[in-house]
């Protein structure tokens, strides 16, 4: 087991405790629900009095969202044991390569959703030099898919803690 | 655990009594009813971590399709929690409920969720034998 590991501080050890892998999960669920009540937050708040421009929410402001959670829900419906082709005798007709291409588009959504968050922040606020608070409906957007990205980030964490714990527990 | 008797029932229902009556207030003091929907969302909330702890088969524990059916009621509640003090926030941002009423429906919300996690939380070593 110690001749594996491959990095010189190993894991604390409260992490992998069945408790620390719920917790991510949860916080999973809490971060992906901020994320979209952030935007939801921006595009209300568009619509109600307070907004005095001529700027709106529309669904171009939306279509980065759409694809992070895309992203988001491909890479953690991936079962990530199938990753390690090496390891598995069983998964050798090409499974881990299709789940890695699979991978690799969810990560490539959740990247590009992203980006297009900032592109339609520079493009639809910055350049033309929108105000502050009707600026901060292209800041959560933003904001929103940088939560998208740490969500599924802790959720990738915390279910390879739950690899780890099943193995230790199959020992 | 500490043995649940009556007057933790007392108590419990005692708290989820003026959690209702804040969100209520908070409604009906300014005449706006978006509030309740913070209700609605926390008797939501443990729906799916019960709907998906039924769909699973909790011995297979090297398999993980059971635990992913775990994990995703595990996201939706997480989702629904957080979404009960976003919602009110959210509309004290866009001035349709005022900053008090914010602050009243979420911790009426609070208290909701709270008296439903501790009841469930009582009364549950009793529902496995």
């Amino acid at each position: 087991m110690s001749e594996d590991r491959l990095w010189k501080f190993r894991r604390p050890e409260w992490l992998n405790s069945i408790w620390a892998r719920n917790a991510g999960v949860y916080a999973a669920g809490a971060f992906f629900s901020l994320a979209f009540y952030t935007l939801l937050d921006s595009a209300v708040w568009s619509k109600s009095a307070l907004n005095g421009s001529d700027l709106h929410v529309t669904f171009v402001d939306w279509l980065p969202f759409i694809f992070s959670s895309l992203g988001m829900l491909i890479i953690n419906s991936v079962e990530k044991a199938r990753l390690s082709a090496d390891s598995f005798s069983y998964s050798g007709s090409g499974v881990a390569w299709k789940a890695r291409v699979v991978l690799f588009l969810g990560f490539a959504a959740l990247a590009g959703g992203m980006a297009g968050g900032v592109t339609v922040f520079v493009l639809k606020f910055v350049v033309p030099g929108v105000p502050f608070p009707a600026m901060g409906m292209g800041v959560e957007n933003v904001v929103a898919n940088a939560l998208v990205g740490l969500s599924s980030v802790v959720l990738w964490v915390s279910q390879n803690m739950e690899d780890e714990y099943s193995y230790n527990l199959s020992l | 655990m500490p043995t649940a008797g009556l007057k933790t029932i007392i108590a419990l229902s005692f708290v989820l009594a003026v959690g209702f009556l804040l969100v209520i207030l908070s409604c009906a003091l300014w005449h706006s009813y978006y509030p309740l929907l913070v209700v609605g969302t926390y008797v939501l909330a443990p729906v799916p971590n019960w709907v998906c702890s039924h769909c699973s088969n909790p011995d297979d524990f090297v398999e993980s399709s059971g635990a992913a059916v775990l994990d995703l009621g595990r996201f939706c509640t997480g989702f629904l929690v957080v979404m009960g003090i976003a919602l009110p926030v959210l509309l004290a941002h866009s001035s349709l409920i005022s900053i008090p009423a914010m602050v009243m429906s979420v911790i009426g919300g609070l208290l909701i969720y709270g008296t439903i996690i501790s009841f469930a939380m009582f009364f549950q070593e009793e529902q496995e034998f």
